[in-house]
């Protein structure tokens, strides 16, 4: 990485550094399983979180209050990052953020497609990628799949939901496949090799938790090819379509060789639930970001690393909010938590 | 006599001139990151003004170039 990068990314890789050590310590999950919904409420309310619950306490209370404040911040805070930075890292960021749009899509042909309410619709909906808020809360009116469908058709997400024929999983899955795509598409061709390692390797754990989720189904080998997305560090196309075909069990001996395998190494052997391995990956995930941000210091990483943390945060006092909220015993929300 | 303390006083020059680069330079990234951290938590003022001003001691190593330059060769 050569001198003018390294002042390039200076200014951004400084802030998202002073803003991660903003974010809630992990040693507090564990204090917040102990504590009762209000008082959690009202830690959230005196956290970074307190301008998003004062602005949204008028409109809401209790457990929606907390949950539409959690994405409010979230999506303000990646707004922030694609306004405080520049150039490349402003590219760069915009490309990935962009997810929060396939979310978003996602969220709202869900909610249709089931018959959920525009407030159940809108209080999943996190406006971090280009599509405003206020372009989706006027989506969200509209009452069928078909007819939020053709109000996407001006985004560039909409090839991937033109074809839709009643299947949700089926325009999932390609809305996924054109954004990891063109991801990689944007992301070699602006010469990042850093952000693209970054990437497969996301490519690789999204693809690895879905093959375990699919082996478990007992699903076809060219069913879990459909849904499996190309371009992974470490799992290529002829990996992945080797481990489709296996069993279970044999599938989890083949993984041995992969990198992965340290990460979920110790419960393997439980395979009843998939929770150990998704929540194992993630947390893989987020220790592989933090660890090549450090390496990297002046790069997009420690931007992505941040933009990571962020999303396991608001996820984590989701996690705990909900969790308590159903009176869900602490040891399975603990399970859930990413930490 | 005249040209030796002209060719001294250009040598100074140089010297305060590309130091003073050179510290630039360094302080260009550094202040762009306290900057950054700043904006975000202002306790980094201190440790942000303290890490910008660490390469200007490179100037200064240019100044007392130029001085011993100025003062011991122009005796």
């Amino acid at each position: 990485m050569g001198a003018a990068n390294d002042v390039k990314y200076a200014y951004i890789a400084a802030r998202v550094r002073a803003m991660k050590g903003k974010l809630i310590p992990k040693e507090m999950y564990p204090k917040f399983l102990n504590m009762e919904i209000p008082e959690i409420t009202r830690f959230i309310g005196e956290s970074e979180y307190k301008k998003d619950v004062d602005e949204l306490g008028k409109k809401y209370s209790g457990i929606d209050l907390v949950e539409h404040a959690l994405n409010q911040n979230l999506a303000l805070t990646y707004r922030k990052l694609i306004d405080v930075s520049q150039n490349e890292a402003n590219f760069l960021i915009t490309e990935y953020l962009r997810s929060w749009d396939i979310w978003n899509i996602k969220t709202i042909i869900r909610g249709k497609f089931s018959g959920a309410s525009e407030d159940e619709i809108l209080e999943d909906v996190v406006s971090a990628g280009q599509l405003r808020y206020r372009e989706l809360t006027e989506i969200v009116k509209i009452g069928t799949v078909e007819g939020v469908i053709a109000a996407f058709a001006k985004t560039p997400h909409y090839p991937a939901l033109e074809g839709y024929n009643g299947v949700l999983a089926d325009i999932e899955n390609s809305l996924d496949r054109m954004y990891y795509s063109n991801l990689i598409k944007v992301v070699s061709a602006s010469g990042n090799k850093l952000f693209l390692k970054f990437l497969r390797t996301e490519i690789d754990l999204k693809n690895l938790k879905m093959l375990f989720r699919m082996k478990r189904a007992d699903m076809e080998r060219e069913d879990i090819l459909k849904l499996l997305i190309p371009g992974g560090m470490e799992l290529k196309d002829a990996d992945l379509s080797r481990l489709a075909a296996m069993p279970l069990s044999e599938f989890v001996r083949a993984i041995e060789e992969y990198s992965y395998w340290k990460a979920i190494s110790d419960v393997s052997g439980e395979l009843t639930s998939l929770l150990n391995i998704e929540t194992r990956l993630d947390k893989y995930g987020l220790a592989y970001a933090a660890s090549i941000s450090y390496y990297y210091p002046l790069s997009i990483l420690p931007v992505l690393d941040y933009i990571l943390s962020k999303k396991i945060e608001v996820d984590n006092l989701r996690i705990i909010v909900r969790g308590k909220e159903t009176s869900l015993q602490e040891d399975i929300i603990k399970a859930h938590l990413v930490m | 006599m005249v040209a030796d303390a002209g060719m001294i006083a250009i040598g100074a020059g140089i010297a305060v001139g590309l130091a003073g680069i050179g510290a630039g330079m360094g302080e260009q990234a550094i202040g762009a990151a306290a900057v950054g951290a700043m904006a975000e938590d202002e306790k980094f003022f201190g440790k942000g003004l303290l890490m910008t001003v660490i390469p200007e001691s490179i100037a200064i190593f240019g100044l007392v170039v130029a001085l011993i330059l100025l003062f011991v060769f122009n005796a």
